[in-house]
């Protein structure tokens, strides 16, 4: 790519050969680079650093399959991104006792860590969490009569229409829904162009084809980090028939998630 | 579409943007809340001060500036600049020579418009040049010219300017401009105590940890400039909450 005087940009040929050279590069490539023995171990390694491990509370022991299907699931509820993070443990895990049953670590090479076998449990990528007094709400199987809650952030700038962002009520919700999903979601859903991506994509497309229903609450806005505005856009989820039973409090909610923002300050001078 | 006409500044994209001032309303976005409000006789300046490092000095850590003052030493133009804070010190400095050259050369100190247009032409230079980026900052001014007006304006990366009776800029700027069409009344200005409560409950809307963390200032018709002391502020702050108590009360008895 070069930017031309004009500031266009513009993909430059490649002056090292065409894409027609393919196969006599591959040739070459043969030639100079076969797999050696230790080559092969070293992607074994790495596959198998990469793997995700599914553990047991604070502790060290594989949550096994089997221990998961112990606990029956009606309702899983989960949040991707520290604005829904914060909202669910502000407003709906304060209510109840939810304790915590195990958690989800992997490791891939965009990690900081480099060390695998002992990464803290703080550095856990998805703790998992269910409701002391109603077991049936959490689990990872899917099961015929549960119900999937996604709830995620996305910056108002990905928004594709045809106002202008700053004309946008942001932040804003819209919903996205698999076949099976029977309720109406207290929101507009999103029109296209829009797609959603990442995990949330993951977790939707594979609810759609194992027929499980499940509802995605995505919220455009324009501050990405921690923000107590963007938090309470997800209130009128609250009155959806998931969580109108789990949620009690809500002024302390707000108690809390105050107490959240502040120690999740992060401190940036270039920003006045 | 966008990433083939948003790498450089100088050009237009097929359905007319300017992208790289687009992105820099972005920026702006990304600093703290700040609000002006224009009473009758007086003008207000909030702004969310972000809580400092534990070793770094406070003193240095000022986000109102006075541009210009006048001779009987009562400041008239006030300023606060909210985007990238190295972007804002280069233009008040720009600013500042620009009030002093004016008084020089025409012998009268600068009216808040003509400083105003000088910022806005300044921004908009850089939306024109080759090579250089749009400054990332919108900025609120206020103050009185010799008629003993007040005066609010606000400019943007893209070097346009307008008068405002209140406005707020910088995260969360909707909400609090939506707060203040609601609560902007003739009543609501009507005395300095009441523009100033309106100011910090318009801030209270976004400012995550209360009054603590609102730097406030003020400039009266032939007065000198007034910042608040943290003390200050939380005094209001607990005028509102009365305010408020009492306000929810009375509804309570009306519905019982």
């Amino acid at each position: 790519m070069a930017a031309t005087f004009f500031g266009e940009v513009v993909k430059a040929p490649c002056r090292a050969g065409t894409e027609d050279d393919e196969e006599e590069e591959e040739e070459e490539e043969e030639e100079g680079r076969r797999e050696t023995p230790e080559d092969r171990e070293v992607r074994q390694q790495l596959a198998r650093k990469r793997e995700v491990r599914l553990l047991r509370r604070q502790t060290k022991t594989s949550l096994e399959v089997s221990l998961l299907e112990k606990y029956p699931c009606s309702k899983f509820i989960i949040a991707i991104g520290n604005n829904a993070v914060a909202f669910l443990s502000s407003f709906v895990m304060n209510s109840g006792v939810w304790e915590e049953v195990g958690c989800a670590k992997l490791w891939n090479e965009w990690c900081r860590t480099t060390d695998t076998t002992h990464l803290s449990s703080s550095e856990a990528f998805c703790v998992f969490y269910h409701l002391k007094s109603n077991p049936s709400v959490f689990g990872s199987c899917p099961r015929k009569n549960m119900q999937i809650t996604i709830l995620t952030c996305r910056h108002v700038t990905d928004y594709k229409t045809s106002e202008s962002t700053g004309s946008l009520p942001s932040p804003f919700l819209k919903a996205l829904k698999t076949q099976n999903f029977k309720d109406s979601a207290c929101c507009p859903l999103l029109e296209q162009p829009n797609i959603v991506h990442d995990l949330p994509a993951a977790v939707l497309s594979y609810c759609q084809v194992w027929k499980i229903p499940a509802v995605l609450y995505l919220c455009y806005t324009d501050v990405m980090k921690l923000d107590l505005i963007t938090v309470e856009a997800f209130k009128p989820i609250l009155s959806t028939r998931t969580l109108k039973g789990l949620v009690k409090n809500i002024p302390q909610s707000t108690e809390i998630l105050k107490k959240l923002m502040t120690t999740n300050e992060i401190q940036s001078n270039i920003y006045t | 579409m966008a990433s083939r006409y948003d790498r450089a500044i100088t050009v237009f994209s097929p359905d007319g943007h300017l992208f790289q001032v687009e992105y820099a309303q972005e920026a702006v976005k990304k600093g703290s809340t700040a609000v002006g409000i224009r009473g009758t006789n007086i003008v207000v300046l909030g702004v969310e001060k972000k809580s400092v490092a534990k070793l770094q000095d406070e003193r240095t850590v000022r986000k109102i500036c006075a541009l210009d003052d006048h001779v009987c030493m009562a400041f008239a133009v006030l300023t606060i600049f909210v985007g990238l804070t190295a972007d804002a010190r280069v233009v008040i400095n720009r600013a500042r020579v620009e009030c002093q050259s004016h008084k020089l050369t025409v012998e009268d100190p600068v009216t808040v418009e003509y400083i105003t247009r000088f910022i806005a032409t300044l921004k908009q230079k850089y939306t024109q040049s080759n090579g250089r980026r749009p400054f990332g900052i919108s900025a609120l001014i206020v103050g009185f010219d010799d008629d003993g007006i007040p005066r609010l304006y606000q400019t943007d990366p893209s070097g346009t300017y307008h008068a405002w009776k209140a406005n707020a800029i910088g995260r969360s700027a909707k909400t609090v401009r939506e707060f203040l069409e609601k609560n902007y009344t003739e009543d609501a200005i009507a005395s300095d105590s009441e523009a100033i409560k309106l100011a910090i409950k318009a801030l209270l809307e976004v400012v995550q940890s209360g009054g603590k963390n609102i730097e406030l200032a003020i400039i009266r018709r032939n007065q000198p400039l007034k910042m608040f002391s943290a003390k200050e502020v939380e005094l209001y702050v607990t005028e509102i909450e009365k305010e408020k108590e009492e306000a929810e009360k009375k509804k309570s008895k009306k519905s019982v």
